[in-house]
């Protein structure tokens, strides 16, 4: 019982977060519109913390993707207001995270700098880089193309819930769709499985033939795009975009996927857990919003869950295998 | 007569009494802003308001993140609270607005901007200001004289300014408009007002050729001072006008000199009329005009230091 | 003053690691420990610096039990170790080293820098050591004067001062002029009247410094005897004595013809140049003192370590870049020495350990993993190196260390390599699972596998190789066959170095 409670103690906790609002707020939070609203709310913040999860699989890190979704978000703007085509500019923004990723990459595994120093130090070149595109301003209104901002509000037609029409959000699909890609190709490719055999101990890794700055290298780049993806959502929201708006998304997808790794044996960072992980940070913000907690407590609390399960994960780990 | 419409009367009524003292409303005030000066001016107005009108005020503040702005929307729209008051570009949260409209739950813009999807705008009133100064300019000149005007039309709140200075000028038939000009504004507008102003002094060398400037904004007003300092020419008594009355023109005013004018918006009486507003449609008003304007100041060496 | 060691025995799970051992040690004097590896000499330390308990027997100092439940006890009992990897503070002073486990002197709670350093230079002065600033970060030292500076700050000591030191290999990571240096300083002690218990492997500084010598073999005392009653051979004969041949079976089948391997003036940093060729079916043994180079050949050859010079040709290809991904897809496999740390993801599954290398030719469509065929190959080489195991999804960190290293061979075996690498294979495993491994590695040979078997043990390499390369200070010094070599030959090519190849 109590080893069951170990294992799964995240999980039930995570749950009865789940079960409380449920109950607090008995006719509005177990509904499938509020559900889909916080699919869409968490929807860039799922997106992050699922290519954050494929560097912290080697046990690294990435700073920059706040300031990398800020950089893609402005890049595409500008890009707009230059008389690009929708596709050619999110493509060009697109490209920004892959180089940006590959520079981080480069820095981490070919340099070899710890990936908290150079990540760092990119955070504040890609959130320079921002503002010297952007000259600091928002760009919004008429320069920001409608088929562009219109996409964050469309989804797929689910028929009509309430007597009203409901979609699934499109900002949900392609936060599904970034899981689903970053959980096919962590859990089922080879891939995957050496990226965690980098986390699981890297020079072992080395001598059993992994080419491991490769891997690295390459795994950085996935999260830059994944970073700029996240951008480019964000501002598709807001129909705008300003050079820190998604400087935000980074402790956030971190601690998300911190919450994830106290849900899964060993510890282990596994994009479902962070997944999950995310649903929780949407589901507090969403419940405690709707039961009119102060925002500043809010965040009080939040960051007090994070702690109380990676606590109680850790002081279970210690009962498991402490002698 | 029957007494029966009599009871039932009652009953509503006390019903009404009692639904309104035991469900106070519920009205979300969200912002990203919250730290900012301004913003804070018109929440604690708000607050206030609401106090006395016996509200649940939540104010959410999210830190800055305009995305987190609209889930916030979101969230209070399913928590069916009775009323949401932003400030916030309403173009920048359109999607949150839009589920506030299909929800049937009433958004105030304060100082926001106007959209389709907001019930009202609380604002101040681009045109009354610029009435203010050009009226003063008009009555400080006696009716006669030179002016140069500072606009800047490709900014819609400010162009608003321009048309109504231009039509009192011309309402004067000895008032000529020496010259509009539209400063390069991409420094903030000070340093090539200054220049225009300087070549303007230039090709009118004697004193008296010039009355008046006005400003749209206080800026160009500002480089103007500068530009009639620096040639010499602050003892002709040409009168300077600005809007906005932001820190630097209202020293310029304290100092007396020549800039002589400006206009302050009412932060608090924003929030005040905001709650006002809110308390409006949440009896049942129908707002008809979607934007509402509350009264500006004219900012003088008379009233600068309070 | 003497101290009595009275029947002292240290069992860890089924290794009897010390049986029975009895013998004294007079201050005053060098006496030489000596031992092949397992034979005990870590677990006398262990036991004197109170980092363990005895399992039975006890410590007497004239004549009276000593109490040795931790550090601090034999700190107090007048005991010292200097082991050969140094617990320093690079970033400071020799001063502030010296004075790590003795309160810094203060007035009024501050630090007085003074006399700190002048206590710091008293005490390197007292053992001749006035080269050394006491103002010098620890950092710039050279490896010998930061042991000395850890033996002078012995001398720093409130309560008697010490009069026994322990060293473990003291040379090992030294030149031979910082070696002198050391003999020098040692000289000093034993003027002074302090003891040195010296473990070392080098046969010619026992034979310089030492007045007595033990030895130990297989946990037991085997014998003491002054240096004047003893020779060289003497002691390389009470080392060995052990005899292996009955766990190793006898070669079946001939070794072919054609070299496999062949590897010509191999040079990276730490080695070389290295020459030989290994042909199908070959067990080429690799000996040397710790800090030969054995190690540092294997991490050569499956590209581990930059290649500055000499070739590599597997059956008539040359490998120009090793890496290890092109070493193994060449068809070298790999059983790294440090099984903890070089071999296994210890909090992964036996499956995935052993699939590790071979995840590209497993997969499907060379992209997607397939776990069936990983399991089956789990289970096919799992059964070839005898692992025992719950199941292939068992985390590797439950297993005892003898299935560990079977949990590499399986990892190695996977791919039908044409040459292993075997580094120290039997290193902290069970006698069974030891066992094991030599009838494997023999079948190995048997099938035309190629293997290199690095190893400390030599009744290991005795009973295994058909050749022997011999390593000495990262260079070439012997390739001798092996057919009638016993173990004090081997002992003997290991200690000289003359006689290069």
């Amino acid at each position: 019982m109590s080893a069951l409670f170990r294992r799964f103690g995240s999980l039930i906790g995570m749950a009865a977060i789940v079960v409380f609002f449920a109950l607090a707020l008995p006719d509005t939070f177990m509904t499938a519109r509020n559900w889909l609203n916080i699919s869409q709310q968490i929807s860039m913040l799922a997106v992050v913390a699922a290519v954050m999860t494929v560097v912290m699989v080697m046990g690294d890190f990435d700073l920059s993707v706040g300031s990398m979704a800020s950089l893609a978000g402005v890049v595409a703007a500008v890009l707009f207001v230059q008389g690009w085509s929708v596709p050619a500019a999110l493509a060009a923004a697109i490209g920004v995270g892959l180089i940006g990723g590959l520079f981080n990459g480069v820095l981490v595994s070919v340099i070899g700098i710890l990936p908290f120093v150079a990540t760092l130090a990119t955070l504040t070149v890609y959130s320079g880089a921002a503002f010297l595109v952007s000259d600091g301003k928002t760009i919004f209104g008429r320069d920001i193309p409608a088929t562009f901002s219109d996409f964050a509000r469309s989804g797929m037609a689910l028929g009509d819930i309430d007597g009203r029409p409901a979609i699934f959000p499109a900002l949900s699909l392609v936060a599904l769709a970034v899981t689903a890609i970053v959980w096919v190709v962590l859990e089922q490719t080879s891939y995957g499985r050496r990226l965690y055999a980098i986390g699981g101990n890297a020079e072992a890794a080395r001598l059993a033939g992994v080419p491991v700055t490769v891997l690295r290298l390459s795994a950085f780049a996935f999260t830059g795009v994944g970073a700029a993806i996240a951008g480019l959502m964000y501002a598709s929201r807001v129909a705008s975009a300003n050079p820190v708006q998604g400087d935000g998304l980074m402790l956030t997808a971190i601690a998300a996927v911190f919450l994830g790794m106290t849900l899964t044996e060993n510890g282990q960072p596994r994009v479902l857990a962070t997944l999950a992980g995310v649903v929780v940070l949407g589901v507090l913000d969403n419940g405690l919003t709707q039961m009119s907690v102060d925002s500043y407590v809010r965040e009080v609390l939040v960051g007090a869950i994070i702690l109380i399960a990676v606590s109680a994960s850790a002081l279970g780990r210690r009962g498991l295998f402490g002698r | 007569m029957s007494t029966k419409p009599y009871r039932t009367a009652i009953a509503a009524s006390v019903l009404t009494l009692f639904a309104s003292g035991a469900l106070a409303e519920t009205v979300a005030v969200i912002t990203p802003y919250l730290a900012q000066p301004g913003t804070q001016f018109y929440v604690e107005a708000f607050e206030g308001r609401a106090a006395e009108l016996g509200w649940d005020v939540n104010v959410i503040d999210t830190g800055g993140d305009v995305a987190a702005v609209i889930s916030r929307i979101e969230d209070v729209v399913t928590q069916g609270v009775d009323a949401i008051v932003i400030n916030v570009d309403p173009a920048q949260v359109g999607a949150g607005l839009q589920a506030a409209a299909d929800a049937g739950v009433p958004v105030v813009g304060m100082d926001a901007g106007s959209d389709p999807l907001l019930v009202a705008n609380v604002t101040s009133n681009g045109y009354a200001m610029a009435v203010e100064t050009s009226v003063y300019v008009a009555n400080r000149i006696g009716g006669a004289g030179n002016v140069v005007m500072f606009t800047f039309d490709p900014f819609p709140p400010v162009q608003v300014r321009g048309v109504i200075a231009d039509a009192v000028f011309a309402n004067y038939p000895d008032i000529t408009v020496l010259d509009r000009i539209t400063p390069d504004v991409s420094d903030g507008g000070i340093a090539d007002s200054r220049a225009q102003m300087e070549a303007i002094l230039a090709a009118n060398p004697e004193a008296g050729s010039i009355s008046a400037v006005w400003a749209a904004w206080d800026q160009p007003a500002l480089g103007a001072l500068q530009a009639i300092e620096a040639a010499g020419r602050e003892g002709e008594g040409i009168v300077i006008t600005g809007i906005d009355a932001n820190p630097q023109a209202r020293d310029a005013i304290a100092q007396g000199g020549n800039f002589e004018a400006s206009v302050a918006q009412d932060f608090a009486g924003i929030g005040a009329t905001a709650a006002d507003t809110v308390a409006r449609i949440l009896a049942g008003e129908d707002i008809v005009a979607s934007v509402i304007y509350v009264p500006t100041v004219l900012i003088t060496s008379a009233n600068v230091t309070e | 003053m003497t101290l009595s060691l009275q029947s002292l025995s240290r069992r860890y799970g089924a290794v009897l690691a010390l049986s029975e051992v009895s013998f004294d040690i007079r201050p005053g004097e060098v006496q030489a420990l000596m031992g092949e590896n397992g034979a005990g000499k870590s677990t006398l330390i262990r036991l004197l610096a109170g980092l363990e308990r005895p399992d039975t027997g006890q410590v007497l100092r004239n004549g009276k039990p000593i109490a040795l439940g931790g550090p601090a006890d034999a700190e107090a009992a007048g005991l010292r170790f200097i082991h050969q990897e140094l617990h320093v503070v690079p970033a400071l002073s020799v001063a502030e080293n010296m004075h790590l486990h003795h309160p810094y002197p203060t007035r009024a709670g501050l630090v007085r820098w003074g006399k700190l350093r002048d206590t710091a230079k008293r005490a390197l002065a007292r053992l001749g050591l006035t080269h050394i600033d006491p103002d010098a970060p620890m950092a710039r030292l050279s490896a010998s004067d930061r042991m000395l500076v850890r033996i002078a700050a012995t001398l720093i000591t409130d309560g008697p001062s010490p009069w026994l030191y322990v060293m473990d290999e003291p040379t090992a990571a030294l030149t031979g002029a910082e070696a002198e240096r050391l003999f020098d300083v040692i000289g000093e002690l034993t003027a002074s009247g302090a003891g040195v218990l010296y473990v070392s492997h080098r046969m010619a500084e026992v034979l310089r410094l030492a007045r007595t010598v033990t030895v130990l073999r297989d946990g037991r005392h085997v014998s003491t005897r002054a240096i004047g009653d003893t020779t060289e051979s003497q002691i390389i004969a009470d080392m060995t004595g052990r005899d292996l041949s009955a766990d190793v079976p006898d070669r079946t089948v001939p070794i072919g013809t054609s070299p496999l391997l062949q590897v010509a003036g191999l040079t990276t940093a730490t080695l070389g140049p290295v020459r030989f060729e290994l042909r199908p079916g070959e067990i080429l043994g690799v000996a040397g003192l710790a800090g030969s180079g054995r190690g540092a050949l294997l991490r050569a050859l499956i590209g581990a370590s930059p290649r500055r010079d000499g070739t590599v040709t597997m059956g008539g290809t040359s490998l120009t870049r090793t890496t290890p991904p092109e070493a193994w897809s060449a068809g070298i496999a790999y059983v790294p020495r440090e099984r903890r740390s070089e071999g296994l993801m210890m909090h992964r599954s036996i499956q995935e350990n052993v699939a590790l290398p071979h995840l590209g030719p497993l997969a499907r469509a060379r992209v997607f993993l397939n776990r069936k065929a990983e399991a089956r190959m789990v289970a096919k080489r799992g059964a070839e190196v005898r692992l025992k195991s719950a199941a292939p999804s068992q985390s590797c960190d439950h297993l005892s260390g003898g299935n560990q290293q079977k949990v590499l061979f399986a990892r190695a075996l996977a791919g039908s390599p044409k040459v292993l690498l075997l580094d120290e294979p039997t290193r902290g495993v069970d006698v069974g699972a030891k066992h094991d491994i030599y009838r494997l590695i023999r079948s190995l040979g048997d099938t035309g596998m190629g293997v290199i078997l690095a190893s400390s043990d030599l009744p290991e390499l005795l009973g295994l190789s058909d050749r022997i390369l011999v390593l000495h200070d990262g260079q070439q010094a012997h390739l001798v066959d092996n057919t009638g070599l016993t173990e004090a030959d081997l002992l003997t090519l290991c200690y000289t170095k003359e006689a290069a190849a």
